[in-house]
Order: C-alpha cells, then sequence, then structure tokens
C-alpha cells in the first residue's frame, strides 16, 4: 500500500520517516515534494566505463539559475536528507517538472529500506531548460512492505550531496565471480 | 497493493474509480489500457524556462498517423478521464509502446489520489515512431492507500485535454493564492 500525505506527515512526527528540512506544505496526497540542491555533477568523458572510476566536474547552482543542456546527463542532488526505516521510499518528478521535458531518475526510481541521505537524482532533458536552487522538482512516495525488515548497508548510505556512480566498486569483484560461475557450454555437453 | 482487475472492475461499479470512456475489452489483469488523444503539443521557446509561460504549438494527429521524432519533446493526453478517490494511481506505456522505442512519461508515473483528469503524457521516442489518434498507447494501475486521503486539488485538476507545465505558477504567487496542493503535481 502507498501512504497518503496524512500518513506521512504522521510517521514524519514520529520518526519513522526522516524528511530534513520538512515543509508541511509540500505534501501532496500520496507524496513529499522535494527541492533542487545547490550542487550538481557531470561525467568528464565522453564514454562512461563501469569498470573504473569515471571523473566528473561539479557544477554549482546559482541563483540566476542553470540551463541545461539537451541529452546531457547531469546528477544533481535533493536539499533534504530523505528516508525510512519503516517505509520503501519511490521517487518520480513533479508532473510539471516532467511536462517540460525532464526525467529526474532514468528507470530508477526505488529506493532501499534503510537508506536515509541527500538523493542522487538524474536530471536529463530533451530541450534546453533552465533549472533553479531550490525549485520543487520531485516527488517522494512511501510504500507498507510485507514480510521482515532489513535495512540499507550500501556503498550510498549517508550520501552528503550528488554521488557519481560507484558501479566500479562492484565492478570488478562481482563481476569476475559471477564470469567464473558461469556453466561452460562445452564442458556441460560432456557426459 | 496493488488493485487487480476484478476489483477494479468493483470499484468502477461503485464510483470509486472512474475511467470514462470505459470497455470491459481494456481492463487487464492488473491494469486498463487507455489511448492516445487527437492532438500534441510541443513548445515553441528556445529555452524552458520555468519562470515563464510556455508558449506552444498544437499538432492535430491525422488518422492517417504522424511521425514524431527522436529530438523533438511531445506532449499529448488520454482520451480517457482517469482516476480514483480512494486509490493511488500510475500510469506506464504498455509494452508494445515501449516496444516501439516510445516512453510516455519522463520518471512520473504518479496518479495522486482525487486527481480524475484526462492525463497530460510525456512522449519521447528513441527512434522515429508514427502515432495514430486513439491508439491504444499505456496502462493505468491502481494501488491501495495507507492512511487518512486527501484529494488533489492542484493546478492539472480539470483536465480534459493535454496541459503544457503551468510550473510558472510555482514562481507566482498570487496565480496560486487559493491553490490548496499548488505544488502538489
Amino acid at each position: 500500500m502507498i501512504l497518503t500525505g496524512k500518513e506521512i506527515e504522521k510517521r514524519v512526527k514520529s520518526e519513522e520517516i526522516i524528511i530534513s528540512p520538512f515543509l508541511p506544505e509540500n505534501i501532496n496526497p500520496n507524496s513529499y515534494n522535494f527541492r533542487l540542491g545547490r550542487s550538481m555533477k557531470v561525467y568528464r568523458n565522453e564514454v562512461i566505463d563501469p569498470a573504473q572510476e569515471n571523473p566528473v566536474d561539479t557544477i554549482t547552482l546559482g541563483d540566476d539559475g542553470y540551463i541545461l543542456q539537451p541529452r546531457k546527463l547531469y546528477l544533481a542532488e535533493t536539499i533534504e536528507v530523505i528516508g525510512s526505516t519503516c517505509f520503501v521510499p519511490t521517487y518520480a518528478a513533479r508532473s510539471s517538472v516532467a511536462r517540460m521535458g525532464m526525467f529526474i531518475n532514468l528507470s530508477a526510481p526505488l529506493g532501499d529500506i534503510g537508506f536515509i541521505g541527500r538523493w542522487t537524482i538524474q536530471l536529463y532533458s530533451i530541450l534546453p531548460i533552465k533549472v533553479y536552487y531550490g525549485m520543487n522538482i520531485g516527488q517522494m512516495m512511501f510504500w507498507h512492505t510485507s514480510g521482515e525488515i532489513e535495512l540499507y548497508n550500501g556503498k550510498y548510505q549517508s550520501a552528503e550531496g550528488p554521488i557519481e556512480t560507484r558501479i566500479h566498486l562492484d565492478f570488478n569483484e562481482k563481476m569476475i565471480k559471477s564470469l567464473n560461475t558461469l556453466p561452460d557450454v562445452h564442458h556441460e555437453e560432456e557426459p | 497493493m496493488i488493485v487487480t482487475a476484478r476489483r477494479i472492475q468493483e470499484l468502477l461499479n461503485k464510483g470509486d474509480i472512474i475511467i470514462s470512456p470505459f470497455n470491459t475489452s481494456d481492463l487487464d489483469v492488473n491494469s486498463y489500457s487507455f489511448h492516445l488523444g487527437d492532438s500534441l503539443i510541443e513548445y515553441e521557446c528556445q529555452i524552458i524556462d520555468p519562470h515563464r509561460p510556455l508558449r506552444t504549438n498544437t499538432i492535430q494527429i491525422p488518422d492517417s498517423g504522424y511521425v514524431l521524432k527522436p529530438e523533438h519533446f511531445y506532449l499529448s493526453s488520454t482520451i480517457e478521464k482517469m482516476g480514483s478517490s480512494i486509490c493511488a494511481s500510475e500510469l506506464y506505456a504498455n509494452f508494445s509502446t515501449a516496444a516501439c522505442g516510445m516512453f510516455i512519461q519522463t520518471s512520473a508515473p504518479l496518479g495522486h489520489t482525487g486527481a480524475i483528469i484526462n492525463w497530460t503524457l510525456e512522449i519521447i521516442v528513441a527512434q522515429p515512431v508514427v502515432v495514430y489518434p486513439g491508439m491504444k498507447i499505456g496502462k493505468i494501475c491502481f494501488w491501495e492507500n495507507y492512511g487518512e486521503l486527501t484529494n488533489y486539488q492542484g493546478r492539472y485538476c480539470e483536465s480534459k485535454n493535454v496541459v503544457a507545465s503551468r510550473i510558472y505558477q510555482d514562481f507566482n504567487r498570487q496565480e496560486s493564492h487559493n491553490d490548496t496542493y499548488r505544488q502538489g503535481n
């Protein structure tokens, strides 16, 4: 089940949901509007290689706004620290933001229960779009769980500001492990 | 929990879910298939600035179809007026649409409880794709709520057709003075 706005507010008060800072006027019937933070990261290299660390440049949003270039990926941050140890978060763009032609996540809306931090969102647009520090950009939803809860303890925990991919951390270790366990087609055919 | 087709039908009968027009044949096992309206809009401004109302150009989709291009961003709408006063909803492309290389929303699937409208769709294509008015394009699913209900009263409340972003209202206090959930969508 999805939490209603009233329920989100109640669980913020009981600290089962963390939204900090919290503005009561940003509650919607099923979500909370979060805001765009000051800093964004862009990849320096044209090719992103998951097997290696990818260097980034940092952009600081001034008060006059910043024009996003079409088809360029910007990793941005939420102003708010958001998370919950009781409910699973997912997030979406606000409709008014999506309607400008902008994604705020690239098919990755699902959060982990127990992750509490500033969220890194993926801004990607089809047209040049101006963004402003502090604008309401997305909506966090919270979902009831079924089953025993284990809390997230992954590599992005307690994130502070936009974080570039850390895929290389699991890439080497897991890739090698999984490749070693792949069935060998030729051997399988032997008796 | 997600609402099954049988339950969608029950809630339709009770008036707790609205889908209009509704055809039983478009009811899937846990969603309802909706259809594309007959118009598209595109922005005419060079830069989309949320501080300003956005100039748009409307395109009527002819019965013979209209070719969408990858470098463009289009808004269109659902033929159906849909929503629920007791469930939240989410809108997704159906597989057939996605398999043509088409997005019908840009990371904004959520329909708030109480938003009973003709939905605006954000359309992007991976390669040129022809669209036709009335074609089946996506699915709406419904989620049970947990907690005290409030109904969406935001700026897209009365939408009957495709509506461009009204984000400039965020930055204009007078316009949104009486709008309880002005930032709600």
